[in-house]
């Protein structure tokens, strides 16, 4: 497997990851700025992912992980606030 | 062989989280935008670190970690989405203007009309 279409598949997320960072820009409520930012941090794991498959450095997987496993916490805290008003 | 099976699930990852993109960006209402973030992740993200096993092979470092972001990805997403969308109708943002029907309105008028319809019965049973 060639290294290089790793590198690829990295760039394209992180193209995607700006056409999501329009709709966090213009998104008219916060509840859209949420779902574009919970999206971008799906689109950031998987380029971290290939990335590190690019680079080959086995040390960035966790980043990936932590970063699966953060945001979507995050996206539940800004829920609750927006549901109670209060954390 | 390995190669075809890696590009195959690559390009349909990518044009799935490509798609759901776009619909982010373009879906008229929020209840449209959630839908596609998280289309996003089954068909998009879910190929894309399918491929990255079979690139990497099983038993490398990679597939497991890959593995074990899917299996992340596939558990807490729908979560997530279920919650912004609960929390986002809590707190009143509005549907699209052409959007059909208010299932949750609906309901709450069929209680309130039973409701009513059974008051007086026992009011005055109890008179």
């Amino acid at each position: 497997m060639s290294t290089s279409l790793y590198g690829v598949i990295a760039l394209v997320e992180t193209a995607i990851g700006l056409l999501l960072m329009a709709r966090l820009a213009i998104g008219p409520t916060i509840s859209d700025r949420i779902v574009a930012l919970n999206t971008l941090s799906t689109q950031a794991t998987l380029a971290v992912l290939f990335f590190a498959a690019f680079a080959d450095r086995a040390i960035y997987l966790d980043v990936a992980l932590w970063l699966a496993s953060f945001s979507y916490l995050g996206a539940i805290v800004w829920a609750r606030y927006l549901e109670r008003g209060l954390l | 062989m390995k190669t075809i099976i890696f590009i195959v699930l690559a390009s349909i990852g990518l044009a799935f989280s490509l798609s759901g993109a776009v619909g982010i960006l373009r879906m008229p209402d929020l209840y449209s935008r959630i839908q596609c973030s998280s289309k996003t992740v089954t068909m998009g993200a879910l190929p894309a670190l399918v491929a990255l096993v079979v690139g990497e092979g099983i038993d490398s470092s990679y597939a497991s970690r890959a593995l074990l972001v899917a299996v992340l990805l596939l558990v807490v997403n729908p979560a997530a989405s279920h919650a912004l969308a609960r929390a986002a109708y809590k707190s009143g943002v509005p549907m699209w203007q052409g959007a059909v029907r208010d299932e949750v309105v609906e309901r709450k008028e069929q209680q309130k009309a039973k409701e009513r319809a059974r008051r007086p019965d026992d009011g005055g049973g109890e008179g």
